[in-house]
């Protein structure tokens, strides 16, 4: 399986973008208020740090994925071990997205199909990408839906102008101060570093040295649209009213009416986010199944995926809902990212260069 | 190979059994609200009234079924404990589902401002179906009822005739989401326009309503027109204007429409006391000279100007003085300029703002200018 490099700019921007703007403008907003854009540069920032030490950790290792180094690095066990609340992870953030999404969906569109076939048949799609041909199948599919995704969200953006109002972003920084503003700011960190799954996909591609700029240009793309958009979501609706809001980017293009002839445009953001969702969630399906192939020793990682679906399924439809979310989120960013995000590549990363040295 | 193709089939093939068209709603299938009125009924129980179009009626009906003219539109109202459930009574007296996704505009009739409607705003935001870009309107002694049933003399139905006539009076339309807006933030009071219905049961524009948000978004009162477009003026809520005046020096009356309107608001901090100084700009044309100068030779033009600046900077002074001492509600958002020029100092000030607003320094300025005295020098009735 092979990758290129502007499939992986393309793979971080489609599976990052679609997340972000429906779960993370709104908790950045209820913590940093109108601020909440600085929130996000800063997070950005941090997510291009955290983003070049993972890369990096991969570079020192090259065509090897996250469990093929750290057992070379650490031995059979730990290695291992290393490797587990990985693949836990990446199992319960796809059943977390699905089912944020199915939920989105059965709210805003069908809200008469009961929600598991929605759940279905997003797994369904989900298998299908993934079994049909791995990283190389995603790679492609973002590589077609990335560019649609950003054309359609900056025409969103331009459509959306009309409706701004500066005064909204007023008093700059002195309501939230910097430590609000950082606050605001650990979540999208880590969401813009793309989850660490940049572990495994960078062994794919084979040109190792614009691995780096191409990774960097994706989270810096993904900066630049989310940026804008919380700025959008402040600029509408008031720091107050959209801390409130649930999806505060999808309700700004919902108050587009241009001519009272160009109304409704949230149809457009609607389908774009399925693509990135799709993609985000067979992205990790796909991982998830790839290394746990390697983790228990199976050489055809498809057979696992006959495993990983109905475990997703399951999972995806046992969560109880949106209450479930912010329990799950907070859990999320104080413990599973600073450990897989933070801890483990940094604690590898030294590993590998002291061995190097040696 | 043959049996991972088949398998792929297999999970492909519920895409076209599901594709969710038991979801679907046809127009037919809809009643469409195009306004919603709440209040109170004589017993206190609240109540949602809804305009419902009906499409046949729209259509030019009666020119094309050559019979008598149908009805464009539709009053329905029912009690409930809250919104929805007042609208679910609505439901059982319409064969089409309700359908508020097309909603121009909301009334809330006085009974219900007075008792404060904070309560009710909640369902407008939450129901993803619902339409965030109405514009609200508080009924002045009425209910929305009786707005509803009126017929507009253009317009199909009057949230249409609503919605077009605070264009036509020069007001940028106050949409609801930046109503809540307002309500949820800390330094300005949200200002609504109000409509009432004169003896012959015609619909008229009657100024602003002034509500209190830090009490249930209560209504405090009323502003006259006159006032009222003075307080959109300073709260960048208006177009245009047409000021009429008395010039003594030229014996008659001038009126100035005004095109392109300004305002600033600075704040000043003079030993720890907050001052605030308006700045109001106008620019426009000469509509009506009664005077016997003529607008067209510069020494008049600027005599006229100056009296009208002074004039209209009078009546906004009295304006904010009467806010200040008889509504103490800061409908100016002063307290947002506060806010957004002095940040710090507003941290202290804004858990007493309402106590501080009426006894803030405001001065007012007001510098109108001619443009144009129009096509004709002095007045026409006089030599």
């Amino acid at each position: 399986m092979k990758l290129s490099g502007t499939q992986l700019v393309w793979i971080m921007v489609t599976t990052e973008i679609a997340a972000m703007l429906g779960l993370r403008i709104t908790p950045a907003i209820q913590v940093a208020k109108q601020d909440a854009w600085l929130s996000m540069i800063v997070g950005g920032i941090i997510g291009v740090a955290l983003t070049f030490l993972v890369v990096h950790l991969c570079i020192l290792h090259p065509n090897q994925t996250l469990f093929q180094f750290s057992q070379a690095l650490l031995g059979k066990w730990l290695g291992r071990l290393i490797v587990l609340p990985y693949l836990v992870s990446w199992y319960i953030l796809t059943a977390v997205l699905l089912r944020a999404f199915a939920d989105f969906i059965h709210l805003i569109l069908l809200n008469k199909t009961p929600l598991w076939i929605i759940i279905l048949l997003l797994i369904g799609l989900v298998t299908y990408l993934s079994y049909s041909s791995g990283i190389t199948g995603i790679g492609r599919f973002c590589e077609l839906v990335g560019p649609i995704i950003i054309l359609t969200l900056i025409v969103s953006f331009i459509l959306i102008v009309q409706n701004l109002e500066m005064h909204h972003l007023l008093p700059f920084y002195a309501d939230s101060e910097w430590m609000n503003i950082l606050k605001g700011s650990i979540a999208p960190a880590f969401w813009f570093s793309g989850q660490f799954v940049l572990l495994v996909i960078v062994s794919f591609v084979q040109n190792t040295k614009k691995v780096l700029s191409k990774s960097i240009l994706g989270v810096g793309i993904t900066i630049f649209i989310i940026v804008t958009a919380t700025l959008i979501s402040l600029l509408v609706f008031g720091p107050n009213l959209s801390a409130k809001l649930r999806f505060p980017y999808f309700s700004a293009v919902r108050t587009i009416d241009i001519l009272n002839f160009i109304q409704n445009a949230d149809l457009f953001v609607l389908f774009i986010l399925v693509f990135g969702v799709i993609a985000q969630a067979s992205l990790y399906f796909f991982i998830a199944s790839y290394e746990m192939a390697n983790w228990i020793n199976v050489k055809d990682w498809r057979r696992i995926i006959w495993f990983s679906a109905p475990a997703i399924a399951i999972i995806t439809i046992l969560i109880p809902g949106a209450s479930a979310f912010t329990l799950f989120d907070e859990f999320w960013t104080t413990v599973v990212f600073p450990v897989c995000g933070i801890g483990i590549p940094l604690f590898l990363w030294t590993i590998s260069a002291v061995k190097k040295k040696a | 190979m043959m049996r991972t193709a088949k398998l792929c089939l297999l999970f492909l093939l519920p895409l076209w059994l599901t594709t969710g068209c038991w979801n679907l709603k046809e127009p037919d299938q809809l009643s469409f609200v195009t306004g919603n009125g709440l209040d109170l009924t004589e017993d206190g129980k609240l109540e949602a009234s809804t305009l419902v179009v009906v499409p046949t009626g729209v259509a030019g009906g009666g020119q094309i079924s050559g019979g008598g003219k149908k009805e464009s539109f539709h009053v329905i109202s029912a009690t409930g404990a809250n919104v929805t459930e007042a609208i679910v009574k609505i439901q059982a007296k319409l064969s089409r589902v309700v359908f508020q996704g097309h909603r121009d505009i909301v009334l809330v009739g006085q009974k219900l401002a007075k008792q404060g409607m904070g309560e009710t705003f909640d369902p407008f935001i939450r129901n993803a179906q619902s339409h965030i870009v109405s514009l609200v309107f508080v009924v002045k002694n009425g209910n929305p009822k009786d707005v509803f049933s009126n017929e507009p003399m253009f317009e199909p139905n009057i949230s249409i005739a609503l919605e077009k006539e605070q264009k036509a009076l020069g007001f940028k339309p106050y949409l609801s989401r930046e109503f809540i807006a307002d309500v949820m933030s800390d330094g300005i009071q949200p200002l609504l326009p109000a409509v009432s219905l004169n003896s012959t049961k015609h619909f008229s524009y009657s100024g602003f309503a002034i509500l209190n948000k830090d009490d249930g978004v209560k209504l405090v009162g009323f502003l006259n027109r006159k006032d009222s477009y003075y307080a959109a003026w300073m709260t960048d809520r208006l177009t245009s204007l047409t000021l009429t005046s008395f010039v003594p020096k030229g014996d008659g009356n001038v009126s100035l429409r005004l095109e392109k309107l300004g305002r600033r608001i600075r704040v000043k901090k003079v030993d720890e006391r907050i001052q605030i100084s308006v700045h109001l700009k106008g620019e426009g044309t000469i509509m009506e000279n009664n005077t016997n100068l003529d607008p067209s030779k510069r020494k008049d033009l600027l005599l006229i100007q100056d009296e009208l600046s002074h004039k209209t900077q009078k009546s906004v002074q009295l304006l904010v003085k009467k806010v200040q001492k008889k509504y103490k509600i800061d409908i100016f958002g002063f307290g947002e300029s506060v806010h957004q020029q002095y940040p710090q100092k507003w941290k202290t000030l804004k858990k007493n703002w309402t106590k501080i607003f009426p006894t803030v320094d405001v001065s007012v300025k007001v510098d109108l200018q001619i443009n144009d005295p129009g096509i004709t020098n002095s007045s026409l009735n006089k030599p």
